[in-house]
């Protein structure tokens, strides 16, 4: 079988970037990781010192695991929220978990400070973490591994579960102005799944569920992460459409001139926004 | 029908590299056991030949992590019925390893398959987990008499602390005493170089072939 085109993850300067905006911006961390305010003051300085063409929230992965009743610990300064134990041990622990309340903890602070950047007329980009990427924040990310193929059934119901919590966070996320959502899902990559698990994780989850999120994310752009749009690729889910831009433009530039007119792009990384497309061209897609 | 050594043998392997039910090794293993055959043989040349061949596979990118993963529950299982049965002399020959991802980093995936390589490849591994503080590397390698110590991180901002744990072993008086491998994301052999570490490994597979090297 012919392998799942992969991509290398690329790394960004986050905790630097962080660490200036608490040495020369005044602002408190963990504080900001946690409260509305400080994060979107947070949100702009970072804008403002990576170049990034949005404001982006929130600054980790464990804000959608947190919500399921996911245990994180907030360490001392920039670090970064991380999770603190796992909730979970079994699938069927999992199914139990109850449905995010959006109106209250973390989530809901990340939903205000999205919808007040947007009235301070800032574009903002909330970044959703696929399912295997809430899973590792709730259980040992071993046992969904082991289930992709011990329990397949079960993981349908699963992912069926995270479908809907995360149809309903991009809609809390349109309903707040998010003029972006960027998907990503690392721990779920063909580099560790493989092929098959690639394709069985893409077919089961990724497609039906980015077919849904057209519908809900608003007028707001879905950028995919390259590992994402590689393996809807693998299925033969995407079709691609090349738009010409007005002049040659950074990526994050790019994304920000094609939305509102296409849905979905992810030929490249986030975290290389700054990339120039001398070209004067992006590629954007279509899932079919 | 006996079944002769080898065909054992080589069916122990099979279950690892197939990634069979764990009640499936285990039966397998309990089934050279019963015909007499010794228990450490069934280890090295049925189980860790399986592991072997399964690295082989991970190393061509024909099999993952997730793949490693269930042939490690296969040769797990096998272990467990095998083990009781070797010799005290044979456990004592062990290697011993500790092995963790750095403090302020919880990223353990290719830890965890680190960790199973080196097991399969007869070495005794203490997991320490994740953020795991530099002092309980040392403190752990002292009351195990480890003769390696490994480390991961996939972050940048945490790879700091293998130097610190570094200087730390230094400080105990048992640098000499310990070969120290490093791994990760962000790690690179001229950053290994660079804090004193005594090798680099990009992949558990290599991660292997470090660890016997470094203690020929």
């Amino acid at each position: 079988m012919e392998r799942v085109k992969d991509w290398k993850c690329t790394f960004d300067n986050q905790p630097a970037i962080l660490a200036e905006i608490a040495q020369k911006r005044g602002l408190e961390f963990p504080r900001a990781f946690t409260l509305w305010e400080p994060m979107s003051e947070a949100a702009k300085a970072y804008k403002e010192i990576s170049g990034s063409a949005f404001c982006k929230l929130p600054f980790c992965h464990t804000v959608e695991a947190e919500a399921l009743g996911g245990a994180v610990k907030f360490g001392e300064g920039t670090s970064g929220p991380k999770t603190r134990e796992y909730i979970c041990t079994t699938l069927d622990g999992l199914l139990e978990l109850l449905p995010v309340d959006y109106s209250a903890g973390r989530i809901q602070e990340v939903l205000r400070a999205c919808r007040s950047l947007k009235e301070q007329g800032e574009c903002v980009m909330l970044k959703v973490a696929g399912p295997f990427t809430i899973l590792n924040g709730l259980i040992e990310i071993e046992t969904i591994y082991r289930a992709l193929r011990r329990e397949p059934e079960k993981m349908k119901q699963v992912f069926h579960k995270l479908e809907g919590e995360l149809l309903r966070y991009i809609r809390e996320a349109a309903a707040c102005g998010a003029d972006a959502i960027s998907y990503a899902d690392a721990p779920g990559g063909a580099d560790i799944l493989g092929t098959k698990g690639a394709i069985r994780a893409a077919e089961d989850f990724t497609y039906p569920f980015l077919k849904k999120a057209e519908h809900s994310a608003g007028a707001g752009l879905i950028l995919l992460c390259p590992k994402t749009t590689c393996a809807l690729d693998k299925i033969g889910k995407v079709k691609y459409n090349h738009v010409r831009l007005s002049k040659p433009m950074t990526y994050g530039e790019a994304l920000r001139e094609v939305m509102g007119k296409v849905r979905f792009a992810g030929q490249m990384c986030i975290n290389k926004e700054a990339y120039i497309l001398k070209n004067q061209q992006i590629e954007t897609m279509e899932l079919l | 029908m006996e079944k002769t050594k080898e065909e054992l043998l080589n069916r122990l392997a099979e279950c690892v590299v197939e990634m069979a039910e764990e009640e499936e090794a285990a039966g397998a293993a309990q089934e050279y056991l019963a015909e007499g055959y010794p228990a450490s043989d069934g280890i090295m040349y049925g189980l860790v030949e399986g592991m072997n061949q399964a690295g082989v596979l991970f190393d061509e990118e024909e099999y993952f992590v997730t793949d490693i993963l269930l042939c490690s529950d296969a040769m797990y299982a096998g272990l467990e019925v095998l083990k009781p049965f070797l010799g005290e002399e044979e456990a004592a020959k062990k290697r011993r390893g500790v092995i963790g991802v750095v403090e302020g980093d919880t990223h353990d995936i290719g830890k965890n398959l680190v960790r199973i390589m080196l097991e399969a490849a007869g070495f005794e591994m203490t997991d320490l987990g994740r953020d795991v503080p530099p002092k309980k590397f040392v403190d752990t390698a002292k009351e195990k008499g480890a003769d390696l110590v490994c480390m991961s991180t996939l972050m940048t901002t945490t790879m700091g602390g293998m130097e610190t744990v570094i200087s730390l072993l230094e400080t105990a008086g048992i640098r000499d005493k310990v070969k120290v491998m490093v791994g990760g994301g962000p790690v690179s052999q001229r950053f290994a170089d660079r804090i004193g570490a005594d090798g680099y490994s990009q992949n558990a597979v290599e991660a292997v072939k470090l660890a016997k090297k470094l203690l020929a």
